[in-house]
């Protein structure tokens, strides 16, 4: 039964990639097409001018001097050969730079997610479990004064706070550069990069999982099965774990899916707080210098992992909750 | 006011030779690791001549000289020992130095030289292709001379002046037959220099080593030079108090953040070494527009700006005021006698009413776009800042805000702009970088140029007359001349001159040692101890 | 017909999914909220302001919408208009009460005319997300077949872009100024409300009153905007907190990056013009930050006021 749900779910999913990327694609490209200056332009800016006939034969070297229509269609027939082109800002395969930065994005976003997930969820269940409370509402009232910051500006101070006045940690960067380390200390060199990020980060989305699990669990104390639990004596923590906190994880593992698109947008101004050469601060680089290419990969590669991403949450619901999908069409 | 002058600065600069250095004890190897914050998709020098490019690229590829504050002519020989222009200005000969060897091992000879210049720089250079367009030939007689043959008569000043920036020397073996704009060896560097091009990690950070077999002995000090991207403009401040970083050129740390820094233990700030690398912030008027036409309004408009509140509060003292087409700093070109337009928003009201844009009922004369250039935060600045200056006179201003290429397309290709803010960079001669800016008849798409219809017969003259004039005098008098007239005509209002500013940890030796300090070779950069 | 009952089970999933911050369960949704609301206007009112949250998110909210409101009595003038050295720290100078910048532009003004522009890009923003959500969402779910699976294939697209880099994007293209900072912000948020509308109303299309309507003969679109919609708005009207709050903070990012309108003072440009000196100047950017971390804070306290609301009063019915 289970196999099936994820079997369909799975095909749904695949099944609706195609489209999916397709309208990715063609909104990107007529996004950077309709705007104002191209790749040619951002270039010059670059490097200080030059004159009409060094433009003219940057245009046509970089195929620029073609309409958008013809360079579509070259783009896409190359695309089906999985060739993503040339990025005229680097000046190297696109496949090659958004490979180089997919893993630090999704260590930042992979970590900061847990963190949100772990200490919002934490949290919600020290709420939920008396709603109303005084605590309840110091938690809650702190939780949601942090995600009313602005990323950036959380950033900026826990900065100038933990790596310039006091030397505890790296203000920026993603690991210590050409340190040569190997092995588990350079895992320990990017784990004390990733602490400042991934808490600007991840406490902003914290409150959205803590709200969640507590609203939750406070809409559960009142349901049936649960006052049944509490009638037949069960108490105290074991009630709060075993079913408001259990039940309430749905609303959350579906929150994950959710976030997972916004958090690779909130990762654009944390990666150039941080200097952490990332996927988001790519995408911005990209726009920036008119590199299609290069923003059509960025676009298609955050696509394919909100995706797969979402993917995973819906076989993580199907099988979490029983009564969903139950074969009865509702 | 604690920030120091320009002026004063620039007495410092002049004095820094005489300095007794050696008094302090210099320590071989060590890494220096500084800001930057852009990485050029294509390194070579000879090709692009952009201060991002020169900034790591003028450690490992080097010019035939190199500007200085004192010697001949203002420079220091490099690759070529000695140069001497022909009276008639059809050539030019350059000695140049032996037993130097290209990263590779090759031997560094004439042929490159040759190749170099015929076949990059008047190609392929942004700007070497306007300097060296009347190269005709260039003989090698012997494996260390070369003669540069021009087709037409050409100022020895004018080559002189741009060796430093515009006479990089690339390898031939490396080179020739291939396209040279896709030649892989544009991210690869190979030079001469006295570091080696070691990788380039994009978004992260492009590291040099350690050139051991340097034509000049004991050089470089350094072991490594790591240039680490910080794309936020706090970020090169923290990092440098952190002490992640040792050294940030190009005011990485925000002008306004340095009268803090300025007095963290352990942290220097220079304020020269980039006189070779003078930008000005001016105001782009477009000629095409009918209010704009009038000479009375742009008049009105130079009156209307507080140069002096500018300088202070914008560019935080670290910058002069200007009046010219030409900085102050370069003596021999900059014409001091050219027509001020003080603050005088009386006097600019009086020229707006006589121009015949009288106040409307709310205020208003007329109203204009204003394009600020994305490019510096202190242009960007001076935008919010200017459209308050034209309220003032009766002129409503709407910010028009656009990223770097809309920018570029909007004013120098579609001239779709009243005004803009601009930051043109000097180069070191008129020929270079100024007559660009006044000459008419440009294509439009020609960015960093008169793309706002300044025309004037006189201008175009007298451009046309000092491009074939070899005499220095000749061409000096013809310069000053031109920048009687621009000025004269507002054909583009000049409000102040800013280089930039070096923030360093008191442990680097040899900051800021020369005008274009930022972008040479850094041979003689160390850490003390 | 499998496809069918495919389509609706995941509907139905979706709509739970996709509502995790509204805490009523989906079938507990009381019908003709609209209705009652106007009806017993002044008994929801009031249970709104009897919860704590309810009270204290309305008076800051009407303090700030207040001031906004009255921005230019408060403070006459251009805020952008330099009026003093620049870089006086609070209290300084009592003609600046908060200071000035660093071109000497009045802090107070700027926050006083700050929360004007703050506020209505904010809620225009929501505004016009909800609008295209609400529609969308309502021709998707109400005509169903193709036009259904094109909208919702869109949508499905622009969720898996982040949406802050969409607007960026469109704002790099479009050029910074608060219409198309509105819109930009607008595209990155449409697709939950349409999401949810569709979902209300695929579960409301099969009741009597809809079969009511068709027997009277009004038009599909007539039945779906005149008798549907209004009783799918209710967990849709209750985005708009979040939304609006997240377009707080999307315009503050937006201009940190230099994407913010030139011409107008919004708390997120004056963070940003101030971060520059934030060691030295806190004030410049502690200030405004404290007007946005208020106004999230109000939106999202009435937010849950009003969810609370809506909770107590099911529990009286």
């Amino acid at each position: 039964m289970a196999d099936h749900r994820a079997f369909t779910l799975l095909r749904r999913r695949l099944l609706g990639v195609v489209p999916v990327f397709a309208i990715v694609v063609l909104g990107a490209f007529a996004l950077l097409e309709s705007a104002p200056g191209d790749a040619v332009d951002a270039y010059l800016a670059g490097i200080g001018g030059g004159d009409a006939a060094q433009v003219a034969a940057l245009r046509a070297e970089w195929g620029l001097d073609q309409g958008p229509l013809p360079r579509f269609l070259a783009y896409l027939s190359a695309l089906a050969r999985l060739d993503l082109g040339w990025s005229s800002a680097f000046g190297r395969p696109v496949l090659d730079v958004v490979l180089a930065r997919l893993p630090n994005t999704l260590l930042l976003m992979g970590m900061a997610t847990l963190l949100a997930l772990s200490l919002g969820s934490l949290l919600g269940i020290i709420c939920g479990a008396r709603p109303g409370s005084l605590h309840d509402r110091t938690i809650s009232l702190a939780a949601i004064a942090i995600y009313a910051m602005p990323g950036f500006w959380l950033g900026l101070v826990l900065i100038v706070a933990f790596s310039v006045e006091r030397r505890w940690l790296p203000s920026g960067g993603i690991e210590t550069v050409a340190s040569g380390l190997t092995g588990w200390d350079r895992a320990h060199d990017i784990g004390r990069h990733l602490v400042l990020p991934v808490l600007a980060l991840g406490l902003v989305y914290m409150a959205l999982y803590l709200r969640l699990m507590r609203d939750g669990m406070a809409e559960l104390w009142a349901q049936d099965f649960v006052r049944a639990a509490r009638a037949r004596g069960m108490a105290g923590a074991r009630l709060v774990l075993r079913h408001v906190a259990r039940n309430a994880l749905l609303p959350v593992v579906t929150m994950l899916g959710l976030q997972s698109a916004s958090m690779l947008g909130g990762s654009v101004v944390i990666e150039s707080v941080f200097a952490i050469p990332g996927l988001g601060r790519l995408a911005s680089e990209a726009v920036a210098r008119r590199d299609t290419p290069l923003l059509l990969g960025v676009m298609l590669l955050s696509a394919m992992v909100v995706m797969l991403v979402n993917l995973l949450v819906d076989l993580a619901y199907a099988l979490l909750d029983p009564r969903v999908g139950s074969g009865t069409g509702g | 006011m604690t920030a120091p002058t320009r002026r004063s600065l620039l007495a410092g600069a002049a004095a820094l030779p005489l300095l007794p250095r050696a008094a302090i004890a210099q320590r071989r190897g060590g890494r220096l690791t500084v800001a930057a914050d852009s990485e050029p998709p294509n390194l070579n020098p000879a090709i692009i001549a952009s201060n991002g490019v020169f900034f790591v690229a003028s450690k490992v590829i080097e010019p035939l000289a190199e500007a200085a504050y004192t010697g001949k002519d203002g420079l220091a020989p490099r690759l070529a020992t000695a140069w001497e222009g022909a009276p008639d200005g059809r050539s030019m000969a350059f000695t140049l130095r032996q037993g130097v060897t290209w990263h590779d091992g090759r031997p560094f000879t004439s042929a490159d030289v040759a190749f170099s210049a015929l076949e990059v720089w008047k190609k392929h250079g942004n700007l070497g292709r306007a300097v060296f367009r009347n190269l005709e030939a260039v003989e090698t007689p012997d494996a260390h001379t070369a003669i540069f043959r021009f087709a037409e008569p050409t100022p020895a000043q004018l080559i002189r002046n741009a060796l430093p920036a515009l006479t990089a020397v690339v390898p031939k073996h490396l080179y020739e037959g291939t396209d040279i704009m896709r030649n892989p060896a544009n991210q690869k560097l190979v030079g001469t220099g006295p570091f080696r091009f070691a990788e380039w990690r994009p978004g992260e950070y492009t590291r040099l080593v350690r050139n051991p077999t340097y034509w000049q002995q004991d050089r470089p000090h350094l072991n490594e030079i790591v240039y680490r991207v910080l794309p936020d403009r706090a970020a090169a401040g923290n990092a440098l108090e952190a002490e992640e970083i040792q050294l940030a050129a190009f005011s990485a740390v925000p002008l306004a953040d340095l009268d803090r820094i300025a007095k963290v233990p352990g942290i220097k700030v220079y304020s020269n070494g980039y006189e070779g690398l003078t930008y000005q912030l001016v105001v782009e008027i477009n000629h095409r527009r009918k209010e704009l036409s009038d000479v009375r309004v742009r008049r009105a408009i130079a009156h209307a700006i507080d140069r002096d509140f500018v300088v202070r509060a914008i560019f935080r003292g670290y910058a002069t005021t200007s009046q010219g087409p030409v900085p102050k700093y370069d003596r021999t070109f900059h014409a001091p006698d050219v027509a001020g337009y003080g603050f005088n928003p009386q006097r600019a009201n009086a020229l707006l009413d006589e121009a015949g844009h009288p106040r409307g009922a709310d205020g208003i004369r007329f109203r204009l776009r204003l394009l600020p250039a994305p490019f510096f935060n202190e242009t960007r600045q001076f935008g919010d800042y200017l459209r308050q200056a034209l309220a003032a006179i009766g002129i409503e201003a709407t910010i028009v805000s656009n990223d770097t290429p809309a920018h570029l397309r909007a004013v120098y290709t579609d001239r779709a702009f009243d005004i803009t803010v601009a930051s043109p960079v000097y180069r070191g001669d008129p020929a270079i970088s100024t007559t660009i800016l006044f000459q008419s008849g440009l294509p439009a798409g020609v960015p960093f140029a008169n793309q706002y219809g300044y025309e004037n017969a006189e201008v175009d003259t007298i451009i046309r007359q000092a491009a074939a004039t070899i005499d220095d005098a000749e061409r000096v008098r013809l310069y000053r001349a031109l920048q009687k007239q621009v000025t004269d005509d507002v054909a583009l209002v000049n409000v102040a001159e800013f280089s930039f500013i070096t923030v360093a940890r008191d442990n680097v030796l040899n900051v800021s040692n020369n005008p274009r300090w930022a972008v040479s070779n850094w041979s003689d950069v160390g850490f003390a101890g | 017909m499998t496809s069918k009952q495919d389509s609706s089970f995941s509907e139905e999933k979706e709509a739970k999914r996709l509502f995790p911050l509204d805490a009523a369960p989906p079938g507990a949704r009381s019908e003709k909220f609209f209705g009652s609301f106007f009806q017993k206007r002044t008994s929801f009112l009031f249970r709104l302001l009897a919860t704590g949250e309810g009270l204290a998110g309305l008076a800051l909210l009407s303090a700030l919408v207040a001031i906004a409101l009255a921005a230019p009595f408060l403070a006459p003038g251009d805020p952008l208009a330099i009026k003093g050295d620049p870089l006086l720290r609070p209290w300084q100078n009592m003609a600046h009460p908060l200071g000035t910048d660093r071109l000497g532009r009045d802090v107070l003004s700027a926050l006083i005319h700050g929360a004007r522009t703050t506020l209505l890009v904010a809620v225009s923003a929501a505004a016009a997300a909800l609008g295209i959500g609400i529609t969308i969402g309502t021709i998707a779910g109400f005509l169903g077949g193709w036009v259904d699976e094109v909208l919702m294939r869109i949508a499905e697209a622009f969720q898996t872009v982040p949406a802050f880099l969409l607007t960026l994007a469109l704002i790099s293209v479009t050029g910074p100024r608060v219409p198309t900072i509105v819109l930009g912000i607008a595209i990155g948020a449409w697709m939950q409300p349409a999401r949810i509308t569709r979902a209300e109303i695929l579960s409301l299309r099969e009741r009597d009153f809809v079969a009511a309507a068709r027997v009277i003969g009004m038009r599909p679109l007539e039945i779906a905007f005149r008798e549907v919609l209004p009783n799918a708005l209710t967990p849709v009207v209750s985005l708009a907190a979040v939304i609006v709050a997240a377009a707080v903070l999307i315009e503050a990012a937006l201009s940190f990056l230099g994407f913010g309108d030139p011409n107008r003072v919004t708390w997120g440009s004056m963070i940003a013009e101030g971060r520059t000196v934030l060691r030295r100047a806190p004030f410049l950017s502690i200030i405004p930050g404290i007007g946005l971390v208020m106004t999230v804070l109000a939106v999202h306290l009435t937010g849950q006021g009003v969810a609370k609301a809506l909770r107590t009063r099911r529990h009286m019915a």
